[in-house]
C-alpha cells in the first residue's frame, strides 16, 4: 500500500479536518510551476475535506476575497507588488492581517511557498510568532556566492530557524535547501511535483518521422538556457536538415534567438510563437517529437514531466533536480554546453523510431519509485498523477499532528 | 427585550456596538448603537488645545510673524482636523414596505444624515468582505441597478457578521417581495 494511501487511512481514523492557510507572492492569475502547484495542493486537500485559504498579494483590480474552484478561498490582500511579484519587505506591517486572517478563518496550519516571496517569509515569522504550525515548501535552487544569493540565505535562516517542517521537490532541492538555511534534515522532506496527465494527453495521431520537430518551451531568461539555445540550434539544423524547431516563450532573450534566425537564415525551420498560455501549451506539444529544455539551473522541471506526459522524448541539461525527474529511457541528459547538447539531440533523434507516445503517457501516468528516481506512484484511477500531491499533504499533515517518525519509516516510502 | 408601540423590540450587544430591530407604523427598523468613545473625545479637545496653543504663541510671541509661525500653524491646523471628531450615535435602517429603504447616521451633535434608496433600484442586499492592507472585516452593502459602485448600508459603523445577519435577510425578504409582486402583476399585451 502507497504512503498516501496509510496516510489517508491514518486521518481518516482520526478523523481530524485540518484548517490550511497558503501563503505565496505567487498565485493565479500570475502564472507558473509554484501558483499550479498551490492551487493543485490545495484542491487535494479540500477533496480530502480539509479547508484551505490562499493568500497573496493584490493582482491589478483583482482585490479581495475570490472564492475559486471548489470553494477554496483566496485573499488578495491590497499590498502592490513592488519587484518582480513580489510584496514589500516591511517585516512587521504585514502582522496586522496575516493575522486577522489566521483568526477569523480560524487556520491550524500554515504553509508558505517559495523562498523569494517576501510575503511568505513574513507570513511563517508571524504565525509562528502567535504559536501556529507552519510548513514551508521550497521550490528552486539558489546558490551561495552572489549577493542577493547571500541575502537570500540570511533570511531563509531566519525564517526557517524555527519552521514545523519543509518540503522541498528533488534531492538535490533538498540537500541545497539545507545547505543554505542551516535546519536538520531531519525536518526536510522530499515530495516532487506532478503533473496532470488528464491535461497533458499526447496526439492521437502519431507524427511522421519525415520531418522532426523539436520543441522549447520556456521563458526566454539566462537562467532558462537561452543563450545555450542561441548556439545549439544553428549546429543540430546544420547537422540534420529533416530537424524543425518550435520555440514558444518569450522574455529578454528572445531577440538573440531572432538575430540567430536571421544570421543563419532559419526562418523556415525555426518557428518562433511568442508566450504560449498555459491552455495552449499541450497543443504546441503534441505538434512535436523531442522536447528541448536548457535551463541552467532547475529544482524539478515540471515542464519536462508535461512533455513526456504528451509522449515526446526530452533532451535536457544535466543540472540540479532535472536527473530525478524521468526514468533513463525518457529522457536524454547533456551537460550545459553546445557540443554536449548536440551529440544528446543526436541521440534522442536515434532513439526516436522506438518511442510510442501512448505508452509513454501511460507509463508517466502509473511511474513507480524506482531506486533514486522520483517517479511517482498511482493509485487513484481518477486522478493518477495527483498522487504526489496527496503524499505532500500526507506528510504535512501527519508530522503536524506529531505521528512518531519510527513508524513512517516502516512504509515503502522510506525509499523517498 | 422591550416593547415598543405594541411591538417587540430585539437586541443584540456586543459591549462597543448595540442592535435593536422594532416595528414602528408598518417600517421595519433595524438600529445599531455604538457607545460613544471618550478616548476619541478627548482627543479632539486636545487637538483643539494645540492649535490654539500654536496661534496663541504666534501671536504674543516678540517676534513678528514670519514663515516659521504660519508652517506652525498651519501644521497645528491639520493636526486639529484630523483629531477632530464627530462621532456617530447610532445608524439605522429603515425598511419601508412598497417603498424603498432609508439609510439614517444620527451623530451625537444632533446631526442626522438620511439617505432614502427606492426599491426598484436595489437589486439585491449582499454581506461583503471587505480587505484591506491591515485588516478584513465583513460589511452589509446594496448592490444597485446601473450602478457600479456597492452603497455601504452602515459607512461609519463596523458591526460583527450576527448584527449583520438578520439585518441582511430582512433586507433579502424585502426585495424578494418586491420581485414576487412583480412577478405575479398580468402581463400587458
Amino acid at each position: 500500500m502507497w504512503a498516501a494511501a496509510v496516510f489517508s487511512d491514518i486521518m481518516d481514523e482520526q478523523g481530524t479536518k485540518h484548517r490550511i492557510l497558503m501563503v505565496s507572492d505567487f498565485f493565479f492569475p500570475n502564472f507558473g510551476g509554484v501558483e499550479s502547484h498551490i492551487y493543485y495542493l490545495s484542491q487535494c486537500l479540500l477533496k480530502l475535506g480539509h479547508k484551505v485559504v490562499v493568500m497573496t498579494h493584490a493582482y491589478g483590480n483583482r482585490s479581495g476575497v475570490r472564492y475559486v474552484t471548489n470553494g477554496l478561498k483566496v485573499y488578495y490582500v491590497p499590498w502592490r507588488p513592488f519587484l518582480m511579484q513580489n510584496t514589500l519587505p516591511t517585516l512587521f506591517l504585514t502582522f496586522p492581517i496575516v493575522r486577522t486572517i489566521i483568526v477569523r478563518e480560524k487556520i491550524y496550519v500554515v504553509h508558505g511557498h517559495q523562498a523569494f516571496s517576501t510575503l511568505c517569509h513574513e507570513a511563517l515569522m508571524h504565525a509562528r510568532t502567535m504559536g501556529y504550525k507552519v510548513v514551508f515548501t521550497d521550490h528552486s535552487l539558489y546558490g551561495f556566492a552572489d549577493a542577493g544569493s547571500i541575502h537570500m540565505n540570511k533570511v531563509l535562516q531566519f525564517t526557517l530557524a524555527d519552521i514545523d517542517q519543509a518540503i522541498c521537490v528533488s534531492h538535490t532541492s533538498k540537500e541545497n535547501t539545507v545547505l543554505r538555511s542551516g535546519i536538520s534534515p531531519e525536518k526536510v522532506f522530499m515530495v516532487p511535483n506532478a503533473v496532470d496527465t488528464a491535461m497533458f494527453t499526447p496526439s492521437p495521431k502519431r507524427l511522421s518521422c519525415d520531418e522532426i520537430v523539436i520543441v522549447v518551451i520556456s521563458r526566454l531568461v539566462y537562467r532558462k538556457g537561452a543563450d545555450l539555445l542561441v548556439e545549439v540550434i544553428p549546429e543540430v539544423c546544420r547537422l540534420f536538415p529533416k530537424v524543425r524547431f518550435i520555440v514558444g516563450g518569450d522574455g529578454p532573450k528572445r531577440v538573440r534567438l531572432e538575430e540567430m534566425r536571421e544570421k543563419f537564415s532559419l526562418q523556415d525551420r525555426v518557428e518562433m510563437l511568442g508566450a504560449v498560455p498555459h491552455a495552449q501549451v499541450r497543443s504546441v506539444l503534441i505538434s512535436g517529437h523531442i522536447f528541448l529544455n536548457s535551463s541552467l539551473t532547475e529544482a524539478f522541471c515540471i515542464a519536462i514531466l508535461e512533455a513526456a506526459s504528451c509522449g515526446l522524448l526530452t533532451v535536457s541539461t544535466r543540472v540540479g533536480g532535472v536527473p530525478e525527474v524521468l526514468p533513463d529511457d525518457m529522457i536524454v541528459l547533456a551537460e550545459p554546453a553546445p557540443g554536449d547538447m548536440v551529440r544528446a539531440a543526436k541521440k534522442a533523434i536515434d532513439m526516436l523510431p522506438g518511442i510510442d507516445p501512448q505508452i509513454m503517457h501511460l507509463r508517466i501516468s502509473y511511474l513507480r519509485i524506482l531506486g533514486s528516481k522520483t517517479v511517482l506512484p498511482s493509485y487513484d484511477h481518477q486522478l493518477p498523477t495527483m498522487a504526489p500531491f496527496r503524499i505532500h499533504t500526507a506528510f504535512v499533515l501527519i508530522h503536524i499532528q506529531g505521528i512518531p517518525q519510527h513508524f513512517l519509516w516502516k512504509l515503502p516510502v522510506s525509499e523517498l | 427585550m422591550g416593547s415598543y408601540m405594541g411591538q417587540q423590540e430585539h437586541g443584540i450587544s456586543d459591549g462597543l456596538y448595540t442592535y435593536k430591530h422594532h416595528r414602528e407604523g408598518g417600517a421595519d427598523i433595524h438600529v445599531i448603537f455604538v457607545k460613544k468613545s471618550k478616548f476619541r473625545v478627548l482627543l479632539s479637545y486636545m487637538g483643539t488645545m494645540f492649535l490654539l496653543a500654536t496661534v496663541c504663541c504666534a501671536l504674543l510671541s516678540k517676534d513678528s510673524l514670519c514663515l516659521g509661525s504660519l508652517w506652525s500653524i498651519s501644521f497645528a491646523s491639520i493636526i486639529a482636523k484630523c483629531l477632530r471628531c464627530d462621532p456617530v450615535k447610532k445608524e439605522s435602517l429603515v425598511i419601508m414596505p412598497t417603498f424603498g429603504v432609508q439609510l439614517e447616521q444620527h451623530f451625537w451633535s444632533g446631526r442626522v444624515h438620511r439617505k432614502f434608496v427606492p426599491i426598484g433600484k436595489i437589486l439585491k442586499p449582499v454581506l461583503n468582505e471587505h480587505v484591506t492592507p491591515v485588516s478584513c472585516y465583513c460589511n452589509l452593502a446594496l448592490l444597485l441597478r446601473e450602478e457600479y459602485d456597492l452603497m455601504l448600508v452602515f459607512k461609519n459603523l463596523n458591526p460583527p457578521v450576527k448584527m449583520l445577519v438578520p439585518i441582511w435577510k430582512a433586507l433579502c425578504a424585502f426585495v424578494d417581495s418586491k420581485t414576487l409582486s412583480d412577478s405575479a402583476l398580468p402581463q400587458s399585451t
